[in-house]
C-alpha cells in the first residue's frame, strides 16, 4: 500500500510486516516518553541519580552514543574532503545513525538537567572555561548540520523527489556538502574533544583528572581519536546487522573492509597513546594528587581487569585484527572486531562517566553505588527505540545505501 | 579564580575537630537560616539537602585504641582553581572578588549537576524535588534569603544572607565597605562547643588567620592544590593523617 | 555571547570561542543560503528540467547507465558520465571515427522478439523515436518497446503547444492506474502540434537542424543491442530479488509480461525502464 513511496528497484517487505517490526519498538518508545514525562513533571527524584553519584547512566548514554554517532563526521570527513569515494555507499545511512545519537543525546540531556527551560542561558552568558559550555555549542550546531545533510536524503525519496523545487535543492544542496562535511568534521574534533576535556579538567577527581596538553588535557584528544576509531566501526556494525535483519546484501565487501581498517588504524593510535597516558596517570598525575593509582583498582566492582580489558581485550586485540588484512578479509572476523571496537568505546565511556563517580574522594567515604531506576532504563530505551525507528523509516523509504539496486541487478 | 587571590578579604572558617561533639546543631541552624526545605519523605541521606554535614569517622582501631571524631564538612571555599567554577557552562557559579566566598547564583543554574561532579567534597546538594514547607511553617522562613526551585544544585555560601544585612547596615551608617568580619554565619554561632571560628583570613590580626596557621591545623585534600579556606584542627595525629589520605576502596 | 549582556567580558577566551562560534554560524547559514539562491536562480533560468536530468541520472543503476558504445560491442565496458549527452564526451568522437551508424535510407525495420523498430529514425534511450521531417521539424513518438510496457494508459498529458522542451526532461506524462510516468522528451525544440497515441506519435516540435544535437541519439546498428539489454533490465525488473531469469524464447513478450505480472508493482518498473531514479 505504501509501494508508491518506497525507492525504486528496491524490495522491502510489506507494510503490514514492517508494522509488526516497528510496532514493540513503539511501545517501548511509549514506555520511555511515560518516564520522560513523570521526571519533567514531577522532578529528578524518579532517578535513582543522588548528590553524590549526580551523573548516572544519562551522561553515559550521551557519551557513548555521542561517540558511536561520530561516524557521521567521519565518514563524512574522508568521502568529501579525502574523497575516498568508496564511502558513498555508507554516507547515507552513516548520517542517519549520527542523526539518530546526537538528536537522541540532545533530548535525553534536556530530560537530565533540572531545569531544561534554561538551556539558552549557556548560550546568553557562556562560561568559556567549562567544556560543558563547548559541548553544547558545538552539539546544537552540530545536530543542525546533521539535519542539513540529513535533508537531501528525505527530499530524494521517490514521491518528494518529484516536486522539482525540492530535487533542485537537493541538487544544489549536494554541492555544497563538503562545506557541510568541513564544519562537521571541525564541530566533532571540538565536541568529541571537550566529552573527554569534562573528566580529564576534574581536578577533584583523581581518577579523572589528567594533565593539560596545550589547553586542554589529554583525554580531549583521546575522546576525539576513540570517537574517529568507533564511528567507522558502529556503521560497519550496523549495515551488517541491517543486511542481516533486511536479508540483503547493502554494499559491496569492500567497503566493510576499508570501514575496518580505517577504524583499525585510529584504534590502533589511540590505544597506544592511551596506554601511555594510563601509564603517565599511574606513575606522575594520580600521585601528585595525592592519590595512588593502584588504590582505583582495588575495589571488588572495579579491578584492575577494567583496565586490561579495556586497553587489551577491547583495544589493542581488534586494532591488531582490523589492521590484519588477512583476518580482515573474513566478514565474521571483520564484524566481530568492529563490534569489540564499539564495546571498547563504550567502555571506556563506562569507566569515565560511572567509575569515576563511584570512587570516593573524601578520605573516609566508601565506594558509592548507583543503580539506575526503571525510568531511567525506559528513557535510555526510548533513545534506542527511536533509533531503530527512525532507521527503519529511513530504511523503507529513503536510498540509505546505493548500491543496493546495483547489487540486486 | 585569579580574582580570588587578588582580593583583599579572604573568608574562612577553623573547626576545631576536638572541640566538636557532633550534636549536630549547627546543621539545623544552617538549615534553617539558609530557607533549607524539610526533607521529602523518600529522601536519603544521599538525595537530601544539607549544606552542612557533619560525618563521623573512626580510626578504624579496636577499643581501647578505638577513637572517633566528627568532621562537620560545608562547601572548603576552594581558593584556587575552585573546581566548581570552571565547570559551570553558564557562570551560575562565582566566586565574589571581595570576600573569596564561591557563590552559586541558582536562578541562573541549569542542574547540569557538573559542578557536583567536579567537587571533591560532595558539598554542593541538587534538588531533586520542589521545596515544600508544611503548612504554617512559611511563616519562619528567613526572608533575606530567597528560597530555591526544584531541579538546581546549592551549597553552603558562608551564609550570604547574613553578609548581605551586615552590607545594609554598613550602608546604613554610611560605609562604603564592612570591616570584616561583621557577621558570624550560622554554624558557628550556633556551635555551642564554639569549635567554628569564621572571619577574614586574609586579616593577619584576626582569630581566624592566626588558627589557621596554627600547629595541627590542616585541610582536606590539600594535594588536589585547591586551596580551601575552611581549615581544621585536631591534635590527634591520626586525624591529620587522614585528611589528606586516600580513601580506601 | 554578545559584548551588551552582563557577564560578557573582554577576554581573549570569550573572543576567540564566541568568534569560531559565530564563524560556524555564518558558513552554516551562508551555505544554505547559498544552495537556496542557487536553487531559485536555477528556476529563474529554466535550468531546473536539466538539474532534474542530472540529479536522477546519478541516481541511476549503474545497469541504466551502461555506455552506448559498450552495448554495440565496441568497447567492453564503460558506464556514461555524461548523463546520456554525447556533446560532451571525449570518447564519443573516438568511436563515431571507427564506427558510424547511420539511420537507414528507406524504411527498414528491426524485428526484434515481437517488437519492430523502423531503423529510419533515431531512439532515445528513454524509450521515444524522433524522425526528422525536415526544416528543422521533428516527430517524436513512443517506440515500440515503450508503446508495449504502457499499453493502453488511462491519461496522457501532453505540452501544450509552444512549449519548449529540454532534451531529457519532461516530454509528457502518462498515467495508469496509481502509475504515473514522465516520458523523456528526446532532443531541444518546441512543440508546434500534439498527436495522439492512435497517430502513432505524440509530438512535433521544432528543433535545431545540426547533426550535434541529435549525437545523444541512437541509430541504425545501435539499436539491436540497445534493445536486447533493455530486454534484460526488463526481466530483472520484474523478477524477484536476487532470481534472475533467463532471456525469453522468442515470442511477443512484451503483453505477456503484462499479464503475467498484473501485481507488479509498475510505476517502478516504468521507472526502471523509462530512466527515473
Amino acid at each position: 500500500m505504501d509501494q508508491q513511496f518506497i525507492p525504486r528497484g528496491l524490495q522491502r517487505t510489506s507494510f503490514e510486516r514492517f508494522l509488526v517490526w516497528v510496532l514493540p519498538w513503539v511501545l517501548m518508545l511509549g514506555i520511555g516518553l511515560y518516564a520522560i514525562y513523570q521526571c519533567l513533571a514531577d522532578g529528578l527524584y524518579h532517578t535513582n541519580m543522588d548528590n553524590r553519584f549526580a551523573f548516572g547512566l544519562w551522561i553515559y548514554l550521551d557519551l557513548t552514543v555521542i561517540a558511536l554517532g561520530a561516524g557521521a563526521f567521519f565518514t563524512g570527513f574522508l568521502l568529501y574532503i579525502l574523497r575516498r569515494d568508496e564511502l558513498k555507499a555508507v554516507i547515507n545511512s552513516a548520517v542517519v545513525l549520527g542523526l539518530i545519537c546526537y538528536s537522541g543525546a540532545v533530548a535525553v540531556l534536556m530530560v537530565d538537567v533540572g531545569q531544561p527551560l534554561r538551556a539558552w542561558f549557556t548560550f546568553w552568558h557562556p562560561n568559556t572555561h567549562s567544556m560543558l559550555t563547548e559541548v553544547t555549542f558545538c552539539l546544537t550546531c552540530y545536530l543542525t548540520v546533521l539535519v542539513i545533510e540529513y535533508l537531501p536524503v528525505i527530499l530524494k525519496n521517490r514521491k518528494l523527489r518529484q516536486i522539482p523545487r525540492f530535487l533542485v535543492f537537493e541538487f544544489e544542496l549536494h554541492k555544497v556538502m563538503p562545506v557541510f562535511a568541513g564544519v562537521g568534521t571541525f564541530l566533532s574534533f571540538f565536541h568529541q574533544g571537550s566529552l573527554g576535556g569534562l573528566y580529564g579538567v576534574l581536578v577533584g577527581r583523581p581518577f579523572a583528572f589528567r594533565e593539560v596538553l596545550g589547553i586542554w588535557p589529554s583525554t580531549f584528544y583521546l575522546f576525539i581519536l576513540s570517537a574517529a576509531a568507533a564511528g567507522p566501526s558502529f556503521v560497519l556494525v550496523t549495515t551488517w546487522l541491517v543486511q542481516k535483519i533486511s536479508r540483503k546484501r547493502l554494499v559491496q565487501p569492500g567497503v566493510f573492509t576499508y570501514l575496518g581498517k580505517v577504524s583499525g588504524s585510529m584504534l590502533m593510535v589511540y590505544v597506544l597513546l592511551k596506554a601511555v597516558d594510563t601509564l603517565y596517570w599511574i606513575n606522575h598525575t594520580a600521585p601528585l594528587e595525592g592519590a595512588a593509582a593502584y588504590a582505583f583498582y582495588t575495589s571488588q566492582s572495579f579491578g584492575s581487569w577494567i583496565l586490561f580489558t579495556e586497553i587489551v581485550l577491547l583495544g589493542l586485540v581488534p586494532a591488531v585484527v582490523l589492521l590484519t588484512k588477512r583476518l580482515r578479509e573474513i566478514p565474521a572476523v571483520l564484524v566481530s572486531a568492529a563490534f569489540l571496537t564499539c564495546c571498547g568505546i563504550m567502555l571506556n565511556r563506562f569507566v569515565m562517566t560511572i567509575q569515576t563517580l563511584a570512587l570516593p574522594t573524601l578520605p573516609f567515604d566508601l565506594l558509592m553505588s548507583y543503580f539506575p531506576s526503571w525510568q531511567e532504563v525506559a528513557t535510555f530505551l526510548a533513545v534506542v527505540a527511536y533509533g531503530v525507528i527512525l532507521y527503519s523509516l529511513s530504511f523503507r523509504y529513503m536510498t540509505l545505501f546505493p548500491q543496493e539496486r546495483d547489487i540486486r541487478q | 579564580m585569579e580574582q580570588t587571590e587578588q582580593s583583599k578579604s579572604r573568608y574562612g572558617m577553623v573547626v576545631d575537630l576536638d572541640k566538636c561533639t557532633g550534636c549536630g546543631d549547627c546543621v539545623v541552624a544552617c538549615a534553617i537560616e539558609n530557607n533549607v526545605a524539610p526533607a521529602e519523605q523518600k529522601a536519603t541521606e544521599r538525595t537530601g539537602i544539607t549544606w552542612l554535614r557533619v560525618y563521623p569517622v573512626t580510626n578504624g582501631e579496636a577499643f581501647p585504641a578505638h577513637d572517633a571524631v566528627f568532621v562537620p564538612m560545608m562547601c572548603q571555599q576552594c581558593g584556587h582553581h575552585t573546581p566548581c567554577v570552571s565547570v559551570c557552562p553558564q557562570n551560575a557559579v562565582e566566586v565574589d572578588p571581595t570576600t573569596g566566598i564561591v557563590g552559586q547564583i541558582p536562578q541562573r543554574c541549569l542542574g547540569c549537576r557538573y559542578c557536583m561532579t567536579a567537587c571533591p567534597f560532595h558539598a554542593r546538594y541538587f534538588n531533586w524535588w520542589d521545596p515544600e514547607w508544611p503548612a504554617g511553617t512559611e511563616a519562619q522562613l528567613n526572608p533575606d534569603v530567597a528560597p530555591r526551585m526544584r531541579g538546581v544544585a546549592e551549597k553552603c555560601n558562608f551564609c550570604h544572607g547574613r553578609l548581605h544585612a551586615a552590607r545594609t547596615r554598613a550602608a546604613a551608617e554610611g560605609k562604603s565597605n564592612i570591616a570584616s568580619p561583621a557577621y558570624t554565619p550560622a554554624c558557628a554561632e550556633s556551635c555551642p562547643a564554639q569549635a567554628i571560628v569564621f572571619g577574614d583570613l586574609a586579616d593577619e590580626s584576626s582569630d581566624v588567620a592566626r588558627l589557621s596557621k596554627a600547629h595541627d591545623t590542616f585541610r582536606f585534600l590539600s594535594k588536589l592544590g585547591t586551596e580551601p579556606k575552611v581549615y581544621y584542627h585536631s591534635a590527634k595525629e591520626w586525624v591529620r593523617k587522614m585528611a589528606d589520605q586516600s580513601p580506601a576502596v | 555571547m554578545f559584548p551588551f549582556i552582563y557577564e560578557f567580558r573582554w577576554t581573549p577566551a570569550h573572543l576567540i570561542f564566541l568568534g569560531l562560534f559565530f564563524s560556524v554560524v555564518v558558513v552554516i547559514a551562508s551555505t544554505v543560503g547559498v544552495a537556496l539562491l542557487r536553487m531559485l536562480k536555477a528556476f529563474r533560468t529554466q535550468k531546473v528540467e536539466a538539474i532534474q536530468w542530472e540529479a536522477e541520472f546519478e541516481d541511476l543503476p549503474v545497469a541504466a547507465r551502461v555506455c552506448r558504445h559498450q552495448l554495440a560491442g565496441e568497447v567492453a565496458q564503460r558506464t556514461c558520465h555524461h548523463d546520456f549527452d554525447c556533446r560532451s564526451c571525449e570518447m564519443h568522437p573516438t568511436f563515431l571515427a571507427k564506427y558510424a551508424p547511420a539511420l537507414a535510407p528507406a524504411a527498414v525495420t528491426e524485428a526484434l522478439y515481437g517488437f519492430s523498430m523502423p531503423l529510419d529514425r533515431y531512439y532515445h534511450r528513454g524509450h521515444t523515436w524522433v524522425k526528422p521531417e525536415g526544416n528543422g521539424i521533428y516527430t517524436i513518438g513512443l517506440d515500440d518497446f515503450g508503446a508495449q510496457m504502457v499499453g493502453a494508459p488511462d491519461r496522457i498529458v501532453l505540452p501544450p503547444v509552444g512549449t519548449t522542451l529540454t532534451a531529457n526532461g519532461t516530454g509528457w506524462k502518462v498515467a495508469k492506474e496509481r502509475a504515473t510516468l514522465r516520458v523523456l522528451a528526446p532532443i531541444d525544440g518546441v512543440v508546434v502540434e500534439t498527436g495522439t497515441r492512435e497517430q502513432g506519435w505524440y509530438l512535433k516540435v521544432r528543433g535545431s537542424e545540426q547533426e550535434r544535437d541529435l549525437r545523444h541519439l541512437l541509430r541504425g546498428s545501435e539499436v539491436k543491442p540497445w534493445v536486447m539489454r533493455e530486454l534484460e533490465r526488463l526481466q530483472i525488473a520484474l523478477s524477484p530479488a536476487g532470481v534472475g531469469t533467463s532471456l525469453a524464447d522468442g515470442g511477443e513478450l512484451m503483453p505477456e509480461m503484462w499479464k503475467q505480472a498484473p501485481q507488479k508493482d509498475w510505476d517502478g518498473v516504468w521507472g526502471e525502464m523509462f530512466l527515473q531514479a
